[in-house]
């Protein structure tokens, strides 16, 4: 209830107020992020462990001696 | 310096996301994921120039975006919106229910431009912030701004979200369905 006399409190509303053009409110926000999120979650081909592992082997043979 | 495992499972853990990202720029699995492949190479050679405890995520979307790029740049930059997309996908409608469907964003998402693409995906999905945007795409961050705003505005257009229903022929069909939906 203390209502703070402020002339100088310029941006509080900078976080949330017309903030957000995407947050859950917004159907855009929500389909970007149900689009995403259901790439991402699509199973990773094995050929990128395989693929990390193959580096890290030939790794010491690149080391000069 | 040997990679450290850290930075391997660190690595591996990213995939999944800079698959996404790649997908969301390429519009094609396999482009996609060969887009990755090259990432991933790029990044174990330059490893070192990566200080652990920074934004590996960040990084290693940098590096993407690059690759991204310079192969576009390499094969002559396919047009993206060629042929028939553009005309076919001008106008979409919302589906039966009056939701969106996830398959129209997708078609309303491949319209944008790229750079205005990427910026919604990075800010509006991938949850980097303002700033890392800004880095990862090398611009200032009121040009993220700005591209974000753009194609929050392009795709409500596209989609037909603000003010549907409101005028046009569009209201009847709209009331009908409005009607039947629960």
């Amino acid at each position: 209830m203390t209502k703070q006399k402020t002339g100088a409190e310029p941006v509080n509303r900078r976080r949330n107020g017309s903030g957000d053009p995407l947050g859950t409110n917004s159907e855009i926000g929500r389909k970007l992020k149900q689009y995403y999120d259901e790439l991402v979650s699509d199973e990773v081909p094995d050929r990128f462990a395989q693929l990390l592992s193959q580096l890290e082997q030939a790794e010491p043979l690149q080391k000069k001696g | 310096m040997a990679v450290s495992p850290a930075f391997k499972t660190e690595l591996l853990a990213t995939i999944p996301n800079l698959r996404a990202f790649a997908v969301s720029l390429t519009q094609s699995a396999d482009k996609a994921d060969d887009l990755v492949q090259e990432t991933l190479v790029k990044a174990w050679d330059k490893h070192e120039s990566f200080q652990m405890g920074t934004n590996l995520k960040a990084w290693l979307f940098t590096i993407l975006r690059n690759e991204f790029y310079s192969q576009m740049r390499k094969r002559g930059r396919e047009v993206q919106d060629s042929d028939g997309v553009m005309t076919e996908r001008l106008a979409v409608h919302p589906s039966q229910h009056g939701m969106l469907d996830l398959k129209d964003f997708r078609g309303a998402l491949e319209q944008l431009p790229e750079d205005q693409r990427e910026a919604i995906i990075l800010i509006g999905a991938s949850g980097f912030s303002y700033e890392e945007a800004a880095e990862i795409c090398g611009c200032a961050v009121g040009t993220i701004k700005s591209r974000v705003s753009r194609a929050r505005n392009r795709l409500q257009e596209i989609l037909d979200i603000s003010g549907e229903a409101e005028f046009g022929p569009d209201a009847i069909s709209a009331q009908v369905m409005g009607s039947n939906a629960a």
